[in-house]
């Protein structure tokens, strides 16, 4: 019937179809081509930007780190006690954080039943999580320095870091609880041990890659952490700064830096304190990286124990 | 008869055991419960302090009227009366705010795509820990490199034209330049976990139906994963709003430089509500005290509305 429509008219009209197709390919791919290189060059300008950061950190703080006086309890230029500082703080901090984050992700894992309670728990760490730094340390200082009598402390500043950590430990902590599988509850369960004693004995060694993933990812922001302590834990040591006691003030590295930068530029002359804030802050990347990459061996290890046992 | 007393003592031991456990078991359910609860009291003992002390300086002195409507911010009234004009510093805050996200965002987004869709092996690996390592940097550690690299270069640059040449450098182009450094890393992974919960089923149907690769990212992953890459966004304006160190180190300034409508002001030492409560607050007392603490509560509450804002946006995606 369509034998009326002549042969070349048939024939051209395919040769157009194919060449306009062949065309919208070839488009197609030149922006394919052109999205994906932009993608490219966009990831090796944000990355070179970020590694000209570390690596200009570092090596304008590399004389120092290498100098033991850098390391010193005095002198315009140590950072000895601050070094100690951060330190207690960091253990200080977990000491307190560790046991409340772990128990209320356990009972909104295992016991809380879903509800009014537990929507209410999860909103609360959320707007926590987002409430600014600089807000925690006005609070901590308003309820932990005033209203405890804690004043200017260690204890208020590792109380104003345990607000701030919670709601981050927190949904670690719960995820990592989640992750373990039913089953092995269900067993525990079946052979008759209370809850706690199934908690205890079976949830917990398995979720110990997660937790220890919580106590790393909190370490390193309590390390960076400042805003929250300067009204909290104040910028200044006392004379004898190498004690355990909580109750007297003191700075931390992060401080330290931001001090001798800003409000404390006239008790350090300016030579001093770049010195002391090229060191510090290279100090912080180093102890930053080892915290990073030894966490990330440890996690592989205990998974490589948990799963093998 | 002696095999009778011990199955009976037995008994009473296994009892024993059993309500010992159960009441350890009720003990240890009320002490998790107790901690549970303990951040829902903290969320609400930070809006009830903060807000309580801020609002009492509308109270406390009467000056404190002009808040949302002056740029004049001296509540110790060094120069007669006291004022409280919040104005310059919630602009500092919402300028450098908007004007990092705006910069930060095309950036996290393009790399975000790239290290989901289009990375090799290899250098994810690489890129990964990068991204880890700067989520947790110290914003100190920013600030101070800013202002011994960044400041200088920008006093170099324009500081011949600004008004007053030797203090110029620091102000809110250096601000927002940190702020998209720490904001950055923040956008980057919490959109890499938005386009990540897209299900590789609408990848491979679009690839199907013969997109290219962009085709497919363009029309396929981005828009289902719109409502994650909007939160990411929002959570990262959070942060800028908050951050308060790194920026203070870089403002510097006391009041707002006294023409605002030239594009020379992101040049001049200028405030924000952060730095002006960093730097004033540990002084403060009376009814200045509240008026940071008043300035704490606005960061607060603009803080809580983003959150509110991603948690609605994070309601309406469709994958989660």
């Amino acid at each position: 019937m369509s034998t009326q429509i002549s042969q070349p008219a048939l024939q051209r009209e395919s040769e157009q179809r194919v060449a306009s197709l062949e065309r919208l390919v070839r488009r197609l791919h030149l922006n394919n081509g052109i999205a994906i290189s932009v993608l490219w060059i966009l990831m090796i300008i944000v990355s070179l930007f970020f590694l000209a950061i570390i690596v200009q950190l570092l090596v304008q703080g590399f004389p120092y780190l290498i100098n033991p006086a850098f390391y010193g309890a005095d002198g315009e230029g140590a950072v000895g006690p601050q070094l100690f500082n951060t330190l207690y703080m960091l253990i200080l901090s977990e000491i307190i954080l560790l046991p409340i984050s772990l128990a209320a992700a356990i009972y909104l894992v295992e016991y809380a039943r879903q509800g009014p309670l537990v929507t209410a728990i999860h909103f609360a760490a959320e707007t926590l999580a987002g409430v600014p730094s600089i807000v925690l340390g006005l609070f901590g200082a308003l309820v932990f320095g005033s209203y405890f009598h804690f004043g200017i402390s260690r204890l208020a500043g590792a109380l104003t870091l345990l607000c701030l950590n919670l709601p981050l430990v927190l949904r670690i902590f719960e995820d990592a609880l989640t992750a373990v599988p039913r089953d092995l509850r269900e067993g525990s369960l079946a052979l008759g041990s209370t809850k706690w004693h199934m908690v205890r004995s079976v949830v917990l060694p398995s979720a110990l890659p997660g937790i220890v993933t919580g106590i790393v990812l909190s370490a390193g922001k309590i390390i960076a952490e400042a805003a929250a302590l300067i009204f909290t834990m104040g910028a200044n040591n006392p004379s004898d700064v190498f004690t355990l006691n909580p109750f007297i003030g003191s700075d931390t590295l992060t401080i330290r830096i931001w001090f001798v930068q800003t409000v404390g530029s006239g008790t350090v002359p300016a030579p001093a304190a770049n010195a002391v804030a090229a060191g510090a802050s290279a100090l912080l990347i180093v102890i930053l990286l080892v915290i990073n990459f030894s966490a990330r061996a440890i996690g592989r290890l205990i998974q490589r124990r948990v799963t093998a046992a | 008869m002696n095999g009778d007393d011990e199955k009976y003592s037995r008994k009473d031991c296994l009892v024993a055991n059993t309500q010992s456990s159960r009441l350890a078991d009720q003990t240890a359910r009320v002490v998790f419960l107790i901690c549970a609860i303990l951040i829902v009291a903290i969320i609400i003992g930070i809006f009830l302090f903060v807000g309580i002390n801020g609002l009492r300086v509308f109270g406390e002195d009467p000056h404190a009227r002009n808040m949302f409507t002056s740029t004049n911010w001296d509540p110790d009234g060094a120069n007669g009366d006291p004022s409280y004009g919040a104005l310059g510093f919630i602009l500092g805050s919402v300028v450098t705010t908007v004007l990092s996200v705006i910069i930060a965002t095309p950036l996290a987004w393009g790399m975000a795509l790239f290290m989901t869709e289009v990375t090799p092996r290899w250098l994810e690996n690489i890129l990964r820990p990068l991204l880890e390592i700067f989520t947790g940097m110290p914003s100190v550690v920013i600030g101070f490199l800013a202002l011994i690299v960044l400041v200088p270069f920008i006093k170099k640059v324009v500081g011949p034209h600004t008004p007053n040449p030797a203090t110029s450098g620091v102000g809110w182009a250096a601000a927002t330049i940190v702020l998209v450094v720490m904001i950055l890393p923040t956008i980057i992974s919490l959109s890499i976990d938005a386009i990540r919960t897209v299900p590789g089923s609408v990848r491979e149907a679009s690839l199907a139906l013969g997109s290219t690769r962009w085709q497919m990212m363009k029309n396929a992953v981005i828009p289902a994963a719109t409502t994650g890459l909007a939160t990411a966004v929002v959570l990262g304006m959070a942060r800028a709003i908050g951050e308060a160190l790194a920026v203070s180190m870089v403002l510097q300034g006391t009041t707002l430089p006294s023409k605002i409508l030239t594009p020379l002001v992101f040049f001049q030492p200028n405030v924000n509500i952060t730095q002006a409560i960093v730097f004033y607050f540990p002084e403060a007392s009376g009814p200045s005290r509240d008026a940071y603490f008043m300035l704490g509560f606005i960061l607060l509450a603009i803080s809580f509305l983003f959150i509110c804002v991603s948690r609605y946006l994070a309601s309406r995606s469709v994958y989660k």
